[in-house]
Order: structure tokens, then sequence, then C-alpha cells
């Protein structure tokens, strides 16, 4: 039984309404594992209005935050899934509909770059990448909505056979530029390598990691581990009205490129959001 | 949590004086929200031509609330949300405005320079942050839609007026006394920078194979 067009369509538009209304399960225990340990006044009352907010739109059925952001989705194609129809026209007609029937409807968010008309439509909106998962038997969609609030701050700057301690730097020039701006605490997603393009790539890939998971190589674990330690000490706290807890984790990922090495960084505020499904040949469907 | 207490608005001065940094707040009374650079241009742009505006900003609460208004089939304004946007991207016209009129209360989230904080000493005014990604309680403050003007923009820049109770809980982030809870943070940051990064080179170095 094939993945077919209707069922892409459906999965794309659920996957948007519910990363609008709702946190993500591993970012709600982030919460309260920082509440856990913050000692700044100020910061725990903000994760507590945190909280409060996420149960709010649970209960009234709303968006947690008014910009709805850029439509983006990551798709992972299994070699052994079949396919019916266009994947690529389903998830733009999957928005389409989103936007025709959420209650209460959103924003016009979607920019055109160079006239600065906004609306809910624009040049290859929604954003889609597309990447291969051999052998399996299913479609993956991520849906990751960024706003403006966090997607401002990314960065990325090409370094010559840079040192470690010139990545790292670099890391920590970026949360500094940041401040109290990005709605923290975040998690930030970290690229190291390739070329322009892949390291912005792998960056958010690596933000889109679920929190609380160990990096499997140890180097970078360990890097991952100095460098939220780095950003916690910066004392920016949740809202950036001072706190222990800037972020709730860094990702790391890197690629081999050539001398020339880009480092990208990105960040997600605290709502961290990002919607997953996979789609099996049989017509199952798993969130997660 | 703080309970907080509850503030009228528009502020009178002293009243906007009295409010200490830190201090946790709920808003009754009247607002005017907007949150677009092109809105805080045209309310520049027409104070310096001497137009009269749509509303009276005059010792008002100028918050950088994004929201979504329209009309209902009977053509009465509504609102169905609100959240704060960062204010920082205002900073280069909130001098300005606050001095032009005298604001009481500004807000948003993400705090403004210190530019911003001199213009609300002198004319006896705070900065107001809310939660990012507050929405579904802050919308329900809403309580009555008095006004939405220059209707050609798009909704979130559009200047609307609004009755509101129990609008918060929001954080005095910066006082009528050029005292910044934003700039505190990030002085401490600065200072703390180079020693933050001494001790991640030597860790990374430790760790290198």
């Amino acid at each position: 039984m094939p993945v077919t067009y209707d069922l892409v369509k459906t999965i794309s538009k659920v996957l948007y309404e519910r990363s609008l209304k709702s946190v993500p399960d591993d970012t709600v225990r982030a919460l309260h594992r920082s509440l856990a340990i913050e000692t700044n006044e100020l910061a725990r009352t903000n994760l507590e209005m945190m909280l409060k907010s996420i149960e709010a739109a649970g209960q009234r059925k709303c968006l947690i935050c008014a910009d709805s952001g850029v439509p983006q989705y990551s798709v992972k194609i299994g070699t052994r899934v079949v396919v019916e129809g266009d994947i690529r026209k389903a998830i733009a007609d999957g928005f389409g509909e989103l936007v025709e029937t959420i209650d209460p409807p959103i924003l016009e968010h979607i920019t055109n770059p160079l006239t600065l008309e906004r609306g809910h439509k624009g040049k290859d909106v929604p954003l889609v990448d597309f990447d291969l998962v051999y052998d399996a038997d299913y479609i993956e969609l991520i849906c990751s909505p960024k706003g403006l609030g966090s997607g401002q701050w990314a960065d990325l700057q090409i370094f010559s056979f840079p040192a470690l301690e010139v990545i790292e730097g670099y890391v920590m020039e970026c949360v500094r530029k940041a401040g109290s701006q990005h709605c923290p605490p975040v998690v930030i997603g970290v690229g190291i390598g390739g070329t322009f393009d892949y390291a912005a790539k792998i960056a958010k890939e690596a933000l889109l990691r679920p929190l609380g998971t160990q990096n499997p190589d140890p180097f970078l674990a360990a890097m991952e581990g100095r460098l939220l330690k780095a950003v916690n000490e910066t004392g920016i706290g949740a809202m950036g009205t001072g706190g222990d807890i800037t972020a709730f984790a860094v990702h790391v990922n890197y690629a081999a490129g050539h001398g020339f090495t880009p480092v990208a960084v990105c960040f997600n505020c605290w709502i961290n959001r990002r919607m997953s499904a996979r789609i099996f040949n049989n017509g199952t469907v798993e969130y997660y | 949590m703080d309970e907080g207490y509850t503030i009228e608005c528009p502020l009178t001065e002293d009243r906007a004086r009295k409010l200490k940094l830190g201090d946790m707040v709920y808003l009754n009374g009247e607002i005017i929200i907007t949150a677009g650079l092109s809105s805080f241009k045209r309310i520049i742009d027409f104070a310096e031509s001497g137009k009269s505006l749509p509303v009276d900003l005059n010792n008002a609460a100028l918050l950088h609330l994004v929201n979504y208004n329209r009309r209902t089939a009977e053509g009465k304004p509504e609102v169905l949300y609100l959240n704060p946007t960062t204010s920082t991207r205002f900073n280069q016209h909130m001098p300005s405005i606050i001095r032009m009129f005298r604001l009481r209360a500004v807000g948003g989230k993400g705090g403004l320079d210190m530019e911003c904080a001199r213009a609300m000493k002198e004319t006896g005014c705070v900065y107001l942050s809310f939660l990012g990604a507050g929405s579904p309680f802050l919308s329900s403050s809403i309580r009555e839609v008095i006004s939405v003007d220059w209707n050609d923009l798009v909704t979130t820049y559009r200047l609307v007026r609004l009755r509101v109770e129990g609008l918060g809980p929001a954080i005095v982030s910066i006082d009528s006394h050029g005292n910044s809870i934003y700039e505190n943070v990030r002085l401490g940051l600065e200072e703390r920078f180079p020693h933050i990064i001494d001790s991640l080179c030597a860790a990374g170095t430790k760790g290198k194979k």
C-alpha cells in the first residue's frame, strides 16, 4: 500500500497545528528540570509562567505564540517506501488548508524579502528539504515553524583551519549577541565543517535532536557539556532577565570539509517548536 | 511565584515613578498596542509633521504586543489573541516616541537599550516585560477593543486600543530612574565573558584527543 498524497497533506497540516498549540514533551520535562535548579527569583517566575502558558494552551486549544513562524518541513524518505502523488505539493496543500481552517487563524508572517509584503503565501514557501533514509519503509515529516524571536539570531561564519577554541568562542559570541532577546531558555544547534550550506543543514539537524539525549560521539558530547556550562554561566536566564538557565542544551554536529571551516549556530526559543511523524507503507502513522 | 499587584493604565507619572525594578504587575485599563517598524515610523512622521494620530498617545501605555484583529460580521473590531514581540527591534524609534508623548509605560519582551531608558527616566516611564509565548493567558485579559486604526497596514502593525483586565503578569524590567534589568544582565555578562572564554578554552584543550 503506498503513502498517498492525501495522507501526507493531512499529516503536514496536523503537525503544523500541533506545533503551534503544544510544546514537545522533552521540552516540558526540560522546563521542570530547570525550575528544580534555578536559583534566580525572576527566572523562576518566568519558568513558572512558561509552564502555565503550556497548560492554558492545552485547555483552550489556542496558539502558544502569536508568531506562527515561517513554515518549514524536513522530509526523510525511506528507500523502501512507495509513494503515490507529489509529496512537495501535498505539504504545500496541507499548509494551505491549515491557513484556511485553523482556529484561531494565524497571522500573515510570510514575508517577501524584497518588498517586505506579508501574507500567507510566498516563493518557495513552505520551505521543504528532502533526504533519504536507507532501507526504511516510511516517510518522516518534521515540521519546525521558525519565528522571528529566535530565527533572527542564527549566524554563520567561515574560518580557516580554526582551533577548537576559535569555534567554541564563536558559538559564545553568537550567544552574547542574542543576549536577552531570543526567548531563553533556548536550544542551540551548532554545525561545524562541510560547506556553507552543509554546516547550516547539520546545525538545524542538531537543533532538532531530542533534549536529554547523549551525543554518541564522546568528543562532541564533551564539547556540548562544555558549551552548555559556558552558556549558562552568562547569567542571561529565562526571558533574559537573569538566571542560571539560559539554554536547555547545546547540540553539535560536524562534517569533514576543506581547510575553510564554516560554523553555523542556530537557536530554538523555549517552546522549542518541532513536531514529527513517520508515515509507513502500511498506512500507520507514528507521531513523536 | 510572587503574587504581584495591579496597576491602572494609563499610569500617572507619580505611579510610574513608584514602580520598582523586578516588581510583578497586572494591568487594568487602557493600553495601545502595535508591533511594526512601519507603525513606529508612521507615528514619528505624523508627530513631526503636526498631523494628529487616530489615538491619543499622550501619557499612554504603548506596548509592543503582536495581535490578530479583524471585524466581526456586525462590523465591530475584535482581537483574537496577543503576544509580546522583541522590543529591541524598535530601539531606534522609541526614544523619540517616549519623549514626544511622555509615555508612562512601554513593554514587550527582550527589553530596550539605555538610550530608551534615558528617555524613560526623563518622562517617567517604565518598561514591562511580558512572557514570550505567553499568549494563552495574556490574551484572556482583553475586555474591550476600543478602536483599531491604520487598517491599511497588516493586522500586527495597526494601532489597537484595548481595555484589559489583569494583563500579565509583567515584570518591571526598566524603571523610570534609569535602572534596567537587561542592562544589569548585559554588564554581568560582559564582566564574566573573558573568564567564561578562558575556562572554555582550558577545558577544550584538556578534552583534545
